[in-house]
């Protein structure tokens, strides 16, 4: 009786790992320092929504620095800003897919909220600190990964299927290609200015 | 009445001036190591032995110093942000972005010679100056680079030590360079400030691997008697063509290698602060060229270039193949130039090859006077670069009407026009890398047609001790009949840091 209950949790734990793979590759960029900050995620599929999360994401100010640099969200997501700096901070947006938003500005150990309702590369700025900058990149799928300074990235659990995947990158164009997950599967890209 | 300055004195002053000249103020300016650093790169990435400029190196300096197609990965000191990039979206309700360079952008040359010079005047009477130590002879200090993507930076100080004892601090060149302002990229760029204009562009400064600059075609003194008589220091006051000018100027290429450039800038003139009139214009010497004069006179200059084989002016090798020594290609480049001023207003004592012209009107037997009302110079430039030999030069014709005035009230005695002619050639040749050759050969027709021609032969042999470090030998005879002979021979060490 035990033998068979193993079998068949073996067995559907086999069917449910060939359903769900990941999408691993690199990223080359070129014309920057490296391959760093390059966002790879699965675009809008046709006919599947995906609940915004409840939790928020965070994203810091320290150091006069935006901590992560890049954050990719699903649309949906609200970004907590904390201030962690003794100076204060603002966050803002010129960009017109997050409504150009202006959370104002506050001190050390406080934090402001906003939601990204829409598909949107929102770049971050604080008018206190000109060369500060960050970015969220509000994703259409929960699939995203954020690539590492050598340009790898994996993006974990998506389901079997044919996909279009893109790329994005702060500094340089954006460019798509389908890609099918069947288990891994192996995706690379190349971008430049 | 202002007395009559003695005649003698003058060729006295004149000489001196003269002999300051033949000992070496007429250098070219250096090499920057800030991009050396910058990029850490070798000097020899821009220049075959500094200061002279390989294709890469004015591909470079005609980009803005930006390398061709730059990418930032080739700039190794990450520069200060002044803004993000996104801040341009929002201008005007914020500052447009720029950047500042990672570090100060700073660098020094120092120059050693040990001067011989023997100069023998038409009567005969010999000066010889034996191994006169000029340690420093000149020290120049440079800040240079780029602001952001559209904007660059160029300042010199130097400070000489002369032959005679004097010194003198100048800031040679402070300019800012606003590019790729309009159009396809390098079509249309604006530089403003002091420097020395892209209308000299292949044979002055940047482009010299001698000691010696051609002063036949910089330190021509067209105004005399009846016409110009010879080449003085710019200092006296009048130059053929400014060095350096105070101005305006845009430049470009087109299609890779079409290169033009025009601008506006102070006149050739003497600097001071007032007008320069009367026996002031003697007193003038010592004083920078073309500063600031109360003037509203403007030089206007135009340059139109075009470059077969080689590399592109803008860096392009799309379709060239080159060798990998840096230095060589096959190429052509030839240029027509011109430039046109007016400096009415401006007096000066007339002279000849013997001293001050007397006015036999004026009672106190005062000089003359002469005004340049109007002067231009048209010009051929030609640069062949065939593996490891690179010979380049120019034809220069100048044209000068001078307005004799009378000593006491000024009227106008006579205008006349006056055209001189200047050329020279040289030879630049590498016999390897760190071993260097170059011969020029200048000639001069003054507009007095009573005084001969100016010959200048100029020979260098430079050893390249480090990409950063020269020793020169550089001999130069000048001759001309019935004002003297001049030779020299100059060691000399520089270094760029």
């Amino acid at each position: 009786m035990s033998n068979s209950i193993l079998l068949t949790t073996l067995s559907l734990g086999a069917a449910l790992c060939a359903q769900a793979g990941d999408i691993h590759g690199k990223v080359t960029c070129k014309g920057v320092r490296d391959s760093a900050n390059a966002v790879v995620y699965v675009a809008a599929i046709p006919g599947k929504t995906f609940a915004a999360p409840a939790a928020h994401a965070k994203m810091d100010q320290k150091n006069l620095v935006f901590i992560p640099h890049v954050m990719p969200v699903l649309v949906g997501t609200t970004v907590d800003y904390l201030n962690s700096d003794a100076v204060l901070h603002n966050v803002f947006s010129p960009d017109a897919c997050c409504d150009k938003f202006n959370l104002g500005t506050w001190p050390q150990g406080q934090s402001k909220s906003f939601t990204f309702k829409k598909e949107c590369a929102a770049t971050l700025l604080c008018k206190v600190h000109p060369e500060m900058e960050g970015f969220v990149v509000a994703c259409p799928t929960p699939y995203y990964a954020v690539t590492k300074a050598d340009g790898s990235f994996t993006i974990a659990n998506v389901p079997d299927g044919a996909y279009t995947v893109k790329v994005w990158h702060p500094k340089l164009k954006a460019a798509s290609k389908p890609v099918t997950v069947a288990g891994g599967t192996q995706a690379a890209f190349e971008i430049a200015k | 009445m202002t007395p009559v300055p003695n005649p003698r004195r003058w060729t006295i002053l004149r000489n001196l001036v003269l002999l300051a000249l033949f000992l070496g103020l007429a250098a070219p300016a250096s090499a920057f190591p800030i991009f050396a650093r910058k990029y850490q790169t070798s000097c020899v990435t821009c220049h075959t032995v500094y200061p002279k400029l390989n294709a890469f190196g004015e591909a470079f300096r005609l980009n803005g110093y930006r390398m061709p197609k730059e990418t930032e990965e080739q700039i190794k000191q990450k520069p200060v942000s002044l803004g993000s990039e996104a801040y341009k979206k929002v201008w005007p309700d914020a500052v447009w972005p720029n950047e500042l360079p990672g570090n100060a952008p700073l660098a020094m040359n120092v120059k050693m010679a040990s001067i011989y010079n023997s100069f023998t005047d038409a009567s005969g009477a010999k000066t010889v100056v034996h191994n006169d130590f000029q340690f420093p002879q000149e020290v120049n200090l440079f800040a240079a680079g780029t602001l952001g993507e559209n904007m660059s930076f160029m300042a010199e100080l130097t400070h000489a030590e002369n032959s005679d004892g004097s010194s003198g601090t100048e800031i040679e060149h402070a300019r800012l360079g606003f590019e790729n302002l309009l159009g396809p990229e390098h079509a249309f760029n604006i530089r403003l400030g002091k420097f020395a204009p892209n209308l000299y562009a292949g044979f002055q400064e940047m482009w010299l691997m001698t000691d010696n600059g051609v002063d036949t075609m910089f330190n021509y003194n067209p105004v005399g008697y009846k016409g110009g008589v010879g080449i003085l220091d710019d200092a006296a006051g009048v130059v053929s063509m400014p060095a350096r000018v105070r101005g305006i100027e845009a430049y470009g290429v087109l299609n890779h290698r079409f290169f033009y450039t025009f601008g506006v800038s102070t006149k050739i003139a003497p600097g001071a602060n007032d007008p320069v009139s009367g026996t002031n214009a003697l007193n003038s010497t010592g004083s920078p060229n073309g500063n600031f004069n109360n003037s509203t006179h403007k030089d206007f200059y135009v340059r139109f270039d075009y470059k077969f084989g080689g590399m592109g002016l803008d860096g392009d090798t799309e379709g060239v193949t080159l060798p990998p020594e840096n230095w060589r290609e096959k190429s052509f480049r030839v240029g027509i130039l011109a430039l046109k001023g007016n400096a009415t207003g401006v007096d000066f004592l007339a002279a000849n090859v013997n001293g001050l012209v007397p006015d036999p009107n004026d009672e106190g037997g005062n000089p003359y006077h002469l005004q340049d009302t109007s002067y231009t110079r048209t010009g051929l430039f030609a640069s062949w670069t065939f593996s490891d030999l690179n010979v380049f030069g120019v034809y220069l014709n100048g044209k000068d009407t001078l307005e004799l005035r009378t000593a006491d009230n000024l009227t106008v005695v006579s205008t006349d026009d006056r055209t001189y002619k200047a050329y020279f050639v040289q030879a630049d040749y590498v016999i390897a890398p760190p071993f260097h050759v170059s011969a020029r050969y200048e000639r001069l027709t003054p507009g007095d047609t009573s005084v001969q021609p100016l010959k200048v032969a100029n020979f260098n042999f430079t050893y390249l001790a480090a990409a950063n470090l020269k020793f020169m030998v550089e001999y130069q005879k000048t001759d001309q009949s019935g004002v003297g002979t001049n030779k020299a021979l100059n060691t000399i060490l520089r270094a760029a840091f």
